[in-house]
């Protein structure tokens, strides 16, 4: 019997990253080098975004030839008798080694990139998987493991993740056969041949040097978390009088521990409405940190004053119509939809906004007594509401769309004055009366009320449902005060109300925690 | 026009003798129609047999040349009925789709066929769609084989042992005038290969001559007496000539050792799987040399009784490797066995499972079971450094971490807002049953949209909901994709509905394709076909079935396509309800429009181009728009607000611009930060001119601002 094995290789891709494309170029390439070559696959719905395999298996044709016999090449891979995958995608090499293809005879070659699933995206906070543990255990089980963004080297090349990948098939040297007919396979394709090879000499640099991919792999792990990048230095010759006045006044009241994010709440609030705006938001954290003085803050680094200080800044920022209009007609913002959009530089862009400003919203911006009468009145909302029934589209690089939105975001000498500023200004009082409250009871259950700001986010209905949500959560404090552990406890109903948006998993956790008891 | 072109690899088909043909296991079966000299072939597309249906589609031409008449079906019923033309002529014809599912829907025409018995081969050519892969229910298409009394094939998947079978596949329906059935698995429908090829044959007899000499013989129609004759015809001519045929063409083959204690009988299908597992024991090579008697099933009903016989008689044991369930093959060697009384033990699902795909690793833990009680001398001999072992990998710690990706719809899918609608819809006025169908809208169960009760077959998604027809505060709503509607949904859901005077709603989704099988031409198709009947519009026959409340709405509009759903759930019109909403596929449209837009931006056109963004420091990251949309180019990026602890939504590149996000966004009321963006390329003058006179009062009021701004400037970029 002869103890000749096929090279066996699975790609391991999503739908419409061209897997198909990559695994003919491989049969031409093994064909051209002298192997018997099968491919198969099971694409079926798959290939409309799902996760599919092709699965290829070559054996020298001189063997089969001096043997008088073909090879019978099998139909899929054997758990730990793959000798080369190629993952497409990190969270699909993942799959791989579930699928137990890739042991210590394997060559895997993967994109460290990400595409997200939808059980990832629908999520109302963070449901991204992070990519850590993938890698770990894709170096302790592969025999050789090459990891790159190979999306981002074939946007580079502009080409499409297929020829980067199959670059580096090539540069990794599993497969004995030449860079050149690699690359001939690609020129006889004869469509994209520039930007194809490109790719591929991307994808074979990566495969090549394993420092390279080791250095971004590193970055590919790093990228996913949600760590606070470090602050720039800024320079002090630019600072301006005003700002420098508050920075200083935030470094004596407050500690070091919370000068990273206190800053980013400066910045933040300078930017939404003026240096008063901001000295009002130091006066707050002023009584916070005293606060957290007095409940033993200095031992726990003074976390309710950080919780309290991002989540201030948050929620003084709340999104009105007015902020909207700001943000969207800076410099900033039209250099980077450009960007965003991948327009070239003699390209004429126009954007146009989807708008849809409700009566509550014109409301908000006006005197509070005026807005409250109009929206407590039936009648007056019924009368009014119909000039706000429909959507509107907003053509800002236009000079009717400009200087509306321009106007609008120059208002914001009425924001202190407006309906919506009283009512959050309000809720503010309220959250921070009950934090101070907490925090003489139990420091972290504080701590986690502080940070269910997280929650009120977004505008219309989904700002509505976060703010029902919250209130939920606060007017649960004292049966959740009741249990052995509080903090978690509420920490876990915050988890629970982001988990979905008809507050299923919520009022699951509300009945475990008061069982009888009826969501609100 | 199909999603995949085979108008290059339609050329392959004409190569002729001793030349090597390379390409795809379902291409090979259609040059194997063209060396048997077929007269016609029809059949339904679905996976994994789509690309038989594309490659003849795209090879008319050739056809043509060959006088073959090739038929797109309007059903599987529609296809198998066409092989009553091998009734009365010396006619060879092949019909093929998607098992079991085609199976069922054309199995009234196949048991006829079967009755009737046929002169010219008629060939079934379906495409097992069982194991991964597969999107619909788990059977077996051997039970209609058995039922009907037609021959089915298993052919071991290579290339040469497909087309052989074809061709042998012929012969025997000839020779004993059956219909016979080949059954070719999901991975031997794709599988690339080559085989050496024959030249095309043109029939000698063909359409045009039984056409002018019609011939009639009453013993060939299936009504009494003749009915009964055709059974007693079955069992007395048919089947013993079927058997001496595949015995003396030796078309189950004999592998391995000539004599041993046991030996394994396989499905041809499975042969490669069962080599591989035997490879990984230490108990073949790769070429499939092996101690062990093999005996390998290419055709797996009839069973020869005299070849199991013989196989057997010197074992004390045999393993048979058989997919899925019920086992009726190693039931019927078991009553071979007892009926010779030959004492050889049959052992099949007690080793292996009886549900699922036969995969190398099951076959090879099966063969362990099998090999440890009845040969254990065996396993010992291999125990030290032969067998691999199968390495165990612990994924415990990334079980957790890998998220689940089924399909789902395209990005710029025009069948997503409809579902967005309907999702708003139902925030509106409550939820109500969904009855779904068979296309890419059932996509609609998944998350995130998560719409959607049951599904009971092609076309049948009207009918599905139909006993829900009573006074009622709350309507039913029904999916019905085009291709459906044409392939039963007209009859079946929209006549049923007239005729007992339903009061419910369907939506059919009016995309222009048989989108989900890939992309194929229906009556309804907007494109031109040189060689089809197109624009034949839903609408018109919707009518013509006599329904009055009907709806046309355009699935991008999702404000109208929430209006129409409202106002057809809460009409006072009583009777059924029909909203086609309609826009092309757009994996098709992209298709055909890119290539020219791309052309003309090189030729220095002025193209204006849309696309979607969002903008990330008004994006809140609630993911509200993601949760009624799901396109996979709406997807995350990190908050750029170190602040902010959820990813913000973001557009990326592959974004086609069909303008869901937008639209729902104001629907739903959403959020102020998606955008449309026009991209013009190759700006005229006045393009220029006007965007230069902007520019300058634009940057106007932006510098301002950014001079305010600077009074209160961090240093740094903020």
């Amino acid at each position: 019997m002869s103890d000749r094995r096929p090279i066996k290789i699975s790609i391991n891709a999503l739908g419409g990253q061209g897997g198909g494309v990559l695994a003919n170029w491989i049969i031409k390439v093994a064909e051209n080098a002298g192997y018997v070559a099968q491919l198969t696959s099971v694409p079926g719905v798959a290939q409309r975004t799902g996760a599919t395999i092709y699965y290829l298996e070559l054996f020298p044709q001189e063997l089969a030839v001096a043997h008088g016999r073909q090879p019978v090449l099998a139909l899929m891979p054997a758990p730990g008798d793959v000798d080369i995958v190629l993952a497409c995608e990190i969270m699909e090499a993942g799959r791989a080694m579930m699928r137990g293809l890739v042991t210590g005879q394997t060559t895997l070659i993967a994109s460290s990139h990400r595409v997200y699933a939808v059980s990832e995206k629908i999520k109302l906070g963070d449901g991204r998987q992070g990519t850590e543990d993938i890698i770990e255990a894709a170096r302790e089980a592969a025999g050789k493991f090459i990891l790159a963004d190979m999306n981002e080297a074939a946007a580079t090349a502009g080409t499409v993740i297929s020829a980067v990948m199959f670059g580096a098939l090539a540069g990794s040297g599993a497969l004995p056969i030449d860079r050149k007919i690699f690359e001939d396979v690609i020129r006889k394709g004869g469509r994209s041949v520039g930007e194809s090879l490109a790719g591929f000499a991307n994808g074979f640099t990566h495969a090549s040097s394993q420092d390279v991919a080791t250095e971004s792999a590193a970055a590919a792990g790093a990228q996913n978390e949600n760590a606070a990048p470090a602050s720039k230095p800024a320079e002090a010759s630019t600072v301006s009088a005003p700002v420098q006045n508050l920075l200083t006044r935030m470094k004596e009241e407050l500690p070091a521990q919370v000068h990273f994010t206190a800053k980013e709440g400066l910045k933040k609030l300078v930017d939404y409405q003026d240096v008063h705006y901001v000295a009002f938001y130091l006066d707050r954290l002023a009584h916070i940190r005293a606060l957290d003085a007095e409940t033993g803050g200095e031992r726990r680094d003074w976390k309710l004053t950080r919780e309290v200080a991002k989540h201030l800044s948050l929620w003084m920022a709340f999104e009105d119509t007015i902020r909207v209009a700001d943000l969207k007609t800076r410099t900033s913002r039209f250099s980077r939809f450009r960007k965003d959009v991948v327009a070239g530089d003699d390209q004429i862009v126009h954007v146009f906004e989807f708008m849809h400003p409700r009566l509550e919203e014109i409301c908000d911006l006006m005197p509070a007594w005026l807005g409250g009468k109009i929206l407590s009145s039936p009648m007056l909302r019924k009368a009014l509401g119909i000039l706000f029934k429909k959507g509107r589209r907003i053509p800002t690089t236009k000079l009717r769309g400009f200087l509306l939105l321009n106007f609008m975001g120059s208002l914001k000498f009425l924001r202190r004055g407006s309906y919506r500023y009283k009512i959050e200004d309000a809720r503010i009082n309220d959250w921070m009366k009950s934090i101070e409250t907490l925090a003489r009871e139990d420091y972290a259950l504080a701590c986690e009320v502080a940070g269910l700001q997280r929650l009120i986010k977004g505008y219309g209905d989904t700002h509505e449902r976060g703010l029902a949500n919250y209130g939920t959560l606060i007017s649960l404090l004292d049966d959740i005060k009741a249990t052995p552990a509080p903090a978690d406890v509420f920490a876990s109903l915050k988890i629970a109300a982001l988990a979905d948006e008809d507050g299923i998993a919520l009022d699951a956790a509300i009945k475990r925690l008061k069982p009888g008891a009826i969501a609100a | 026009m199909a999603e995949r072109s085979f108008k290059k690899e339609v050329e392959e088909l004409r190569i002729g003798e001793g030349e090597i043909f390379r390409g795809e296991g379902i291409l090979a079966v259609t040059k194997a129609l063209l060396q048997s000299g077929v007269s016609y072939v029809g059949g339904y597309q679905g996976a994994p047999i789509s690309h038989l249906m594309d490659v003849l589609a795209d090879a008319q031409d050739i056809l043509g040349e060959l006088k073959i008449h090739f038929e797109a079906s309007a059903s599987e019923a529609a296809a198998a009925a066409m092989l009553a033309a091998s009734v009365n002529y010396p006619l060879r014809g092949a019909v093929t789709w998607k098992s079991t599912v085609g199976t069922n829907v054309a199995s009234d025409a196949l048991a006829s066929v079967s009755s009737s018995g046929v002169k010219g081969g008629a060939l079934v050519i379906i495409g097992e769609d069982y194991g991964e892969g597969s999107s619909i229910m788990q059977e077996r298409s051997h039970a209609f084989a058995m039922k009907s009394q037609m021959w089915l094939l298993d052919p071991r998947p290579n290339l040469t042992s497909i087309v052989d079978m074809v061709e042998k596949g012929f012969q025997l329906s000839e020779g004993s005038n059956t219909p016979v059935m080949l059954e070719l698995r999901i991975r031997a429908c794709h599988v690339y290969g080559s085989f050496t090829a024959k030249e095309n044959v043109t029939p000698s007899f063909n359409l045009r001559d039984a056409m002018e000499n019609p011939v009639r013989d009453y013993d060939r129609v299936v009504l009494p007496p003749s009915n009964f004759v055709h059974e007693v015809e079955k069992i007395e001519h048919r089947w013993p000539a079927a058997v001496d045929f595949i015995k003396k063409n030796r078309l189950n083959e004999f592998f391995g050792g000539a004599t041993g204690d046991v030996g394994i009988i396989v499905q041809g299908g499975l042969y490669n799987t069962l080599i591989r597992a035997l490879e990984l024991a230490g108990l073949s090579d790769a070429f499939g040399e092996t101690a062990l008697p093999i005996y390998c099933l290419n055709v797996t009903y009839p069973l020869i009784d005299d070849e199991v016989k013989g196989f057997c008689l010197d074992k004390k044991a045999v393993l048979i490797v058989e997919e899925g369930q019920p086992e009726y093959i190693e039931q019927a060697l078991n009553t071979i066995l007892r009926n010779g009384d030959i004492q050889a033990r049959v052992v099949g699902k007690k080793v292996l499972p009886l549900a699922g795909e036969y995969t190398n690793q099951v076959i090879l833990e099966g063969l362990r079971k099998f090999l440890g009680e009845f040969a254990p001398e065996l396993v010992a001999q291999n125990a030290d450094g032969g067998e691999r072992a199968l390495a165990p990998v612990d994924i415990s710690a990334i079980s957790e971490t890998v998220p689940q990706r089924p399909a789902g719809f395209c990005t710029g899918c025009p069948e997503r807002p409809v579902f967005s609608a309907m999702k708003l819809v139902q925030k509106d006025i409550g939820k109500f049953h969904v009855s779904c169908d068979i296309g890419c809208h059932l996509f609609s169960i998944l998350p995130p949209f998560d719409i959607g009760n049951t599904t009971m077959g092609y076309g049948l998604g009207w009918s599905g909901a139909s006993a829900f027809n009573t006074e009622t505060s709350m309507r039913t709503v029904s999916i019905m994709g085009d291709g459906g509607f044409w392939h039963n949904g007209l009859t079946s859901g929209v006549g049923n509905a007239v005729f007992n005077r339903n009061d419910n709603v369907l939506v059919i989704v009016d995309n222009g394709y048989s989108a989900a099988t890939g992309g194929q031409d229906i009556l309804s198709s907007r494109a031109e076909n040189k060689t089809k009947a197109t624009n034949n519009p839903i609408a018109r026959a919707v009518r013509g079935m006599g329904v009055t409340w009907l709806k046309e709405v355009n699935t991008y509009d999702i404000g109208a396509m929430k209006k129409a759903l409202k106002g057809a759930m809460s009409t006072a019109a009583k009777g059924p309800k029909v909203i086609i909403a309609q826009s092309e596929c757009m994996l098709n449209r992209q298709r055909r429009e890119k290539p020219i837009r791309n052309k003309a931006i090189r030729d220095g056109k002025r193209v204006v181009r849309a696309r979607y963004g969002v903008d990330p420091d008004t994006c809140t990251g609630d993911h509200a728009c993601i949760r009624i949309s799901g396109c996979p180019s709406l997807t995350l990026k990190d908050n750029p607000d170190p602040l902010k602890d959820d990813p913000v939504a973001y557009v990326d590149n592959d974004c086609v611009g069909c303008g869901v996000c937008g639209e729902n966004a104001h629907a739903a009321v959403l959020c102020p930060s998606f955008y449309r963006a026009e991209l013009i390329y190759n700006p005229s003058v006045a393009d220029r001119f006007l965007a230069h006179f902007r520019n300058v009062v634009i940057s106007f009021f932006q510098n301002w601002g950014e001079a305010k701004r600077a009074r209160t400037s961090f240093g740094a970029q903020l």
